[in-house]
C-alpha cells in the first residue's frame, strides 16, 4: 500500500526560506508549525542553530501543554530535546511534569533525572538550579529506591549521591527508633550547605538536638513554604513545639498526614488519637454529629464536654432535651441564650429580641457588677440588631429602637464610653437636641478627661451658644490632645464667634483682642480663612486699613478665592454687621462675572453648612438672593448623588426653593428614574411645607418612603416621612414600630378606618359640637377653623400619631359636616357664615 | 470572624494578662511579615477579647469553640511527649505532599 503523502511545504522551497518561516513561526508562538519546519530543514541540513531553534520550539510547546495540565504529553515533547549526556532542555519543567503525572514509576524516573543535574547544573540560572536541587533532594529521600547512575558518576554527582545516601540512612534510622547518637552521626555527614539541609534540620529537631523552643522555631522557619520539605516542617513544628503552636485550631489546620505524624511522634494513646481524628471528622459532618460524638466521651473532663455541647445547641436547638438528659437542666440564662442565638441563626428577629431580653432579665437576677456589664453588652447587641432589622421593636413606644436599647445599655453600664458616643451621634443625627445635650452633660461629668467626650461637649455648648463654656471644654481637650487640628479649628471659630458679638456691640477693639487670641490656635500648615477675614474686617474698623486689607485678601484666597472667597467675606461682614459690606458686595459682584464651576458652588455650599451660617439665616438671606442668577448657571452640571444631596440640603435650609426646583428639574432630565430627585422636586414645589402637598405628591412620597425602607435605606425613608408626616415612624403599609405613650390601651389608628377615626374624633370633641365649630368658622373662616382644629388635635395623642394630610382631611370633613348641620338646622342663618 | 477564644487558644475564663501573653506568644511565632494572614486573625481575635466587656460579649453573644479546644488539648496532652517512631509511610507521604506542592508552583 502506498504511504499517504504528508502535507507540507513543497520540496522546491529553498531551505533558508523554510528556516526563515520556522523562525517566524517560533517568534509568533506557532510552535507546532515551528517544530515541523525545523524538523524538515534539519533533515536536509542539521545546522546547530536550527537544532537549537527546534529545541526551543519543543520547549515552548511543552510549556503550553503543561499549562493545560497535559503533563505526560509535555514530558514526552521535552524528551525530544535529549542531549547525548542525557540532559534535557527545561529540566525543571520536565521534572515537575514527571512528578505531577503522579505515577510511582515516574517519581522514580524523576529522581533519576534529577540526579543528572545534581551538582552539575551550573549551566542553569541560579533560581532554577536551586529549585531543581531542592526537588532532587526531596525526591532522592522520598523514593523507595535510590537511583543508581549509569557508569561512573562525575565528581559533583558522586558527592550528591553520598549526601542522598546519608539523608536516607538518617531518616531510616530515626524511623526505626535508632539512638540519638547514631542518628547524629549520620546527620553530621550531611553538609549544611547542601539541598539536604532541611532534612538534617528536621531530624535534629525530632531527636531533640535543640532544646530552646524559640530557637527551634526560628531554625524551622528557615524552611520556606515553597520548599518540598515544608509539609514535613509544619508537622515537626506541631509535634515538637506543639505547646505554642498547636491547639484545636492549630490541629484543624494540619493536613491528615500531618495530624497522623503528630499523633505518632507524640506517642498519643490510641483513644486520644482516635478522639482527635473522630472529632475532626464529626465536625466536618456537622454540629449534630459532633454533638452526638461528644456525648459519648465519658473519659474526658465532663465540664468541658458539657460546655462544648452547650455551644453547639444554638445550631441544633432540637437537642436541648438530649442535652438536659445528659447534663441536667439548663439555667434560665443558658436556656434563653440558646434560644436567642438559634433565633438569630434562622433570622427570627422578633424571637431573638424576646430571648435576649429574657437573658438580660435573668442575668439581672444574678446581681453584681459583671451582671450589669453583661446586660449592657446584650442591650448594645439589640441596638445593633435594631439598626439592621425593623422587626426589633424595643418597648413599642420609642421612636427609634436602636436609641431605646442604647439608652438601656447606658443605664446598665454607664461607664461604657462607645455607647455614650454612639447615642450622642444618633441624637444629633435625628435632631433630638434636648436628648443630645442631656447625654453630653452627663457624659462630661462622668468622663471629664476623655477627648472624644470633651469634643462632643464643646460642640454641644456651641450649639447652645454657650461660647465661653465651649471654649473651656476645648481648652481642656487641647491639654489632653495638643495637636488636635479639629479642636484648634473649633477654638478659632469660637473666638471668632465671640468677636462678632463684640463688633455688633460696637467694641471692635475688644474684638481685635479676641481675634489676636484666636490666632494663637492657628497653625501655619492649616491657616484659617475665617480668622483672616474676620481680622481683616475688624482691623479696618480700628483704622488699620493696610493690615486689614492684607488679612482680608489672604482670607478670601484661603476660602477658595473668586466668588466662593468673596461670598465668605460678605457673609462675615453681614454676621458682624460690619460697615464695609457694600464694598465687599462690589467685589463679589465682580467675581460673579466668572461663570460658576462645580468646585466654586460646592465651596459656597460648604460655607452655608457652617454653624455660623446655619445659625444666622437672616444674614445669609441677605446675601443669597444676589447669588441666584450665578448659581442658576450651575443647575445643569452633572452633580453626583452625594453632591446633589449636599446642595439640596443647603438650598432647603435657606429656603431657596426656586433654585432647588431648577436644580431638581435639570437633574431629573438626566436621571428621571432617581426617586431622590422626585423627593427634592416635591419639597421644592411645596416650598418645604407638608401642608401644601397635593394628594398625588403625598402618595408619591408614601411610595418613595416604602421603597427606601424596602431596600433597607431607613435614613431616606425616615427623612421622607419626617418631611411629609412629621413622624419618622408613620405607617405606610408597614406595621408601626412605636405608638405614643399616652394613647389609650387598645387604641391603634392602623386598625381603624376613616369612619372610625372620624367617630373617635367627634368623641374627643364632646361638648364642642356643631355650634362651637360654626362659631370657630365664623370667627376664623373655614380654612382658619381647619388650621385651628389641626393644631388642637396635634396637641393630643391621637393627632400626634396621625399623618398631617390625613388629619387635615378629617378636620375639613368635620368642619364641613358642622357647617352642613348648621345650614339644615338653622336655615338661612348658616348661609351668612363667611366660608 | 472565627471564635476568638479558639483562635487564640484560650479559655473563656482567661483574664487580660493571660490573653495578652498568649497573643504575644502567637505573634512571636507568626509575625506579620512572615504570616500576615495569621497575624491579622490573631490581632482581630485579640481585639475582640482585649477587655472585660468585649470578653463578656463574646461569651454571651456568639458560640465559641474554646471548650472543644480544651478537649482536644486534653487529648493531645500539653507537654511534648517522648518521641516515638513515626511510620515510614507518614513521612514519605509528607515528603510526597511537599514535592507535589513544590512541583505545582
Amino acid at each position: 500500500m502506498k504511504k499517504p503523502q504528508r502535507r507540507g511545504p513543497s520540496p522546491s522551497v529553498p531551505i533558508d526560506t523554510l528556516a526563515a518561516r520556522g523562525a517566524e513561526a517560533l517568534q509568533q508562538e506557532r510552535l507546532k508549525e515551528a517544530v515541523e519546519l525545523f524538523k524538515l530543514v534539519i533533515r536536509q541540513e542539521p545546522r546547530p542553530e536550527w537544532k537549537e531553534s527546534l529545541n526551543e520550539a519543543y520547549a515552548g510547546r511543552a510549556r503550553a501543554l503543561a499549562a493545560k495540565g497535559m503533563f505526560k504529553e509535555a514530558a514526552m515533547v521535552l524528551e525530544n530535546t535529549v542531549a547525548p549526556d542525557g540532559t534535557l532542555r527545561e529540566p525543571l519543567l520536565y521534572l515537575k511534569c514527571l512528578i505531577r503525572e503522579g505515577q510511582q514509576p515516574q517519581q522514580q524516573k524523576a529522581a533519576a533525572h534529577a540526579l543528572l543535574y545534581a551538582g552539575n547544573g551550573r549551566a542553569l540560572p541560579t533560581t532554577e538550579r536551586t529549585a531543581l536541587e531542592e526537588l532532587a533532594a526531596a525526591l532522592l529521600v522520598a523514593v523507595p529506591q535510590r537511583p543508581e547512575p549509569a557508569g561512573a558518576a562525575p565528581g559533583g554527582r558522586a558527592q550528591w549521591l553520598e549526601l542522598a545516601q546519608a539523608a536516607r540512612e538518617a531518616l531510616a534510622a530515626w524511623v526505626n527508633g535508632a539512638m540519638g547518637e547514631e542518628i547524629d552521626r549520620l546527620l553530621n555527614r550531611i553538609s549544611l550547605r547542601s539541598a539536604f539541609r532541611p532534612l538534617r534540620l528536621l531530624l535534629k529537631t525530632l531527636t531533640g538536638g535543640t532544646q530552646d523552643a524559640g530557637r527551634t522555631k526560628r531554625l524551622l522557619e528557615t524552611i520556606p513554604p515553597g520548599s518540598p520539605f515544608f509539609p514535613l516542617r509544619q508537622a515537626v513544628e506541631a509535634a515538637v513545639v506543639g505547646e505554642r503552636v498547636l491547639d484545636a485550631d492549630g490541629w484543624a489546620r494540619l493536613t491528615p498526614q500531618q495530624q497522623a505524624f503528630v499523633a505518632e511522634t507524640r506517642g498519643l494513646p490510641a483513644e486520644a488519637a482516635q478522639f482527635l481524628a473522630r472529632s475532626s471528622e464529626a465536625a466536618r459532618r456537622g454540629p449534630g454529629a459532633l454533638f452526638a460524638f461528644l456525648l459519648q466521651q465519658s473519659g474526658l473532663p465532663q465540664a468541658d464536654v458539657r460546655s462544648a455541647c452547650l455551644n453547639l445547641l444554638p445550631q441544633i436547638p432540637d437537642r436541648v432535651q438530649q442535652f438536659e438528659k445528659s447534663f441536667g437542666p439548663l439555667s434560665k440564662v443558658e436556656q434563653h441564650r440558646v434560644q436567642a442565638l438559634a433565633a438569630e441563626a434562622r433570622g427570627d428577629w422578633e424571637k431573638a429580641e424576646r430571648s435576649w431580653r429574657a437573658v438580660a432579665a435573668a442575668i439581672a437576677g444574678e446581681g453584681g457588677a459583671q451582671a450589669k456589664l453583661s446586660q449592657g453588652a446584650i442591650f448594645r447587641h439589640l441596638a445593633k440588631l435594631a439598626a439592621e432589622h425593623p422587626e426589633i421593636e424595643g418597648d413599642g413606644v420609642a421612636d427609634d429602637t436602636a436609641v431605646f436599647y442604647l439608652e438601656r445599655s447606658r443605664e446598665a453600664d454607664p461607664e461604657h464610653i462607645p455607647t455614650v458616643l454612639e447615642l450622642i451621634g444618633l441624637y444629633r443625627k435625628e435632631f433630638q437636641d434636648s436628648d443630645w445635650h442631656r447625654v453630653v452633660d452627663d457624659a462630661v461629668q462622668r468622663f471629664p478627661d476623655d477627648s472624644q467626650v470633651l469634643l462632643q461637649a464643646t460642640e454641644s455648648a456651641v450649639a447652645r451658644n454657650a461660647y465661653k463654656k465651649a471654649a473651656g471644654f476645648a481648652r481642656r481637650l487641647l491639654k489632653i490632645d495638643p495637636i488636635n487640628a479639629a479642636v484648634r479649628r473649633q477654638m478659632i471659630e469660637l473666638q471668632v464667634a465671640h468677636a462678632r458679638k463684640q463688633v455688633r456691640a460696637k467694641r471692635p477693639d475688644l474684638a481685635a483682642k479676641e481675634l489676636a487670641g484666636a490666632a494663637e490656635w492657628d497653625r501655619p500648615d492649616a491657616p484659617s480663612a475665617v480668622l483672616r477675614i474676620a481680622r481683616g474686617l475688624v482691623a479696618r474698623q480700628t483704622g488699620q486699613e493696610e493690615q486689614g486689607e492684607a488679612w482680608l485678601r489672604e482670607g478670601v484666597a484661603l476660602a477658595g478665592g473668586g466668588v466662593a472667597g468673596w461670598f465668605r467675606a460678605v457673609l462675615e461682614a453681614e454676621l458682624m454687621k460690619s460697615p464695609g459690606s457694600a464694598r465687599l458686595r462690589k467685589e463679589l459682584a465682580h467675581a460673579r462675572e466668572t461663570p460658576p464651576t462645580k468646585e466654586a458652588v460646592m465651596a459656597i455650599v460648604a460655607v452655608l453648612g457652617q454653624p455660623e451660617a446655619a445659625g444666622n439665616r437672616k444674614a445669609v438671606s441677605g446675601v443669597l438672593p444676589g447669588m441666584y442668577a450665578w448659581l442658576l448657571q450651575a443647575a445643569d452640571f452633572a452633580w453626583s448623588p452625594a453632591e446633589f444631596e449636599t446642595l439640596a440640603g443647603a438650598l432647603v435650609r435657606f429656603e431657596a426653593f426656586d433654585l432647588l426646583q431648577d436644580y431638581a428639574r435639570a437633574a431629573r432630565r438626566r436621571d428621571p428614574a432617581d426617586p431622590a430627585l422626585r423627593f427634592h422636586q416635591i419639597v421644592a414645589r411645596s416650598e418645604g411645607d407638608a401642608d401644601r402637598l397635593s394628594m398625588v405628591e403625598t402618595n408619591d412620597l408614601e411610595q418613595l418612603a416604602d421603597a427606601a425602607a424596602d431596600r433597607q435605606d431607613f435614613h431616606t425613608a425616615n427623612r421622607i416621612r419626617r418631611f411629609a408626616f412629621g413622624n419618622a415612624d408613620a405607617p405606610f403599609g408597614r406595621r408601626r414600630r412605636g405608638r405614643p405613650a399616652d394613647l389609650p390601651d387598645g387604641f391603634d389608628i392602623d386598625d381603624m378606618d376613616t369612619d372610625e377615626l372620624l367617630e373617635s374624633m367627634m368623641d374627643q370633641m364632646a361638648g364642642r359640637a356643631g355650634d362651637e365649630l360654626r362659631r370657630l368658622a365664623r370667627d376664623l373662616g373655614r380654612e382658619g377653623a381647619v388650621e385651628h382644629m389641626i393644631e388642637e388635635f396635634r396637641s393630643g395623642p391621637l393627632g400626634r400619631s396621625m399623618p398631617r394630610p390625613m388629619l387635615r382631611e378629617l378636620c375639613e370633613t368635620v368642619i364641613a359636616a358642622a357647617l352642613d348641620d348648621g345650614r339644615r338646622g338653622q336655615g338661612t342663618a348658616a348661609r351668612s357664615i363667611p366660608v | 470572624m472565627r471564635d476568638p477564644f479558639t483562635v487564640l487558644g484560650v479559655d473563656e475564663t482567661a483574664g487580660d494578662a493571660e490573653i495578652r501573653s498568649r497573643y504575644l506568644a502567637l505573634v512571636r511565632d507568626f509575625p506579620p511579615d512572615r504570616a500576615p494572614d495569621r497575624f491579622r486573625e490573631y490581632r482581630a481575635a485579640y481585639e475582640a477579647l482585649s477587655d472585660e466587656r468585649k470578653r463578656l460579649a463574646a461569651q454571651l453573644l456568639r458560640t465559641n469553640g474554646a471548650a472543644l479546644a480544651r478537649l482536644s488539648m486534653a487529648a493531645l496532652g500539653t507537654a511534648p511527649a517522648e518521641l516515638s517512631r513515626a511510620t515510614k509511610r507518614t513521612v514519605a507521604a509528607l515528603l510526597a505532599e511537599g514535592i507535589m506542592r513544590t512541583a505545582a508552583e
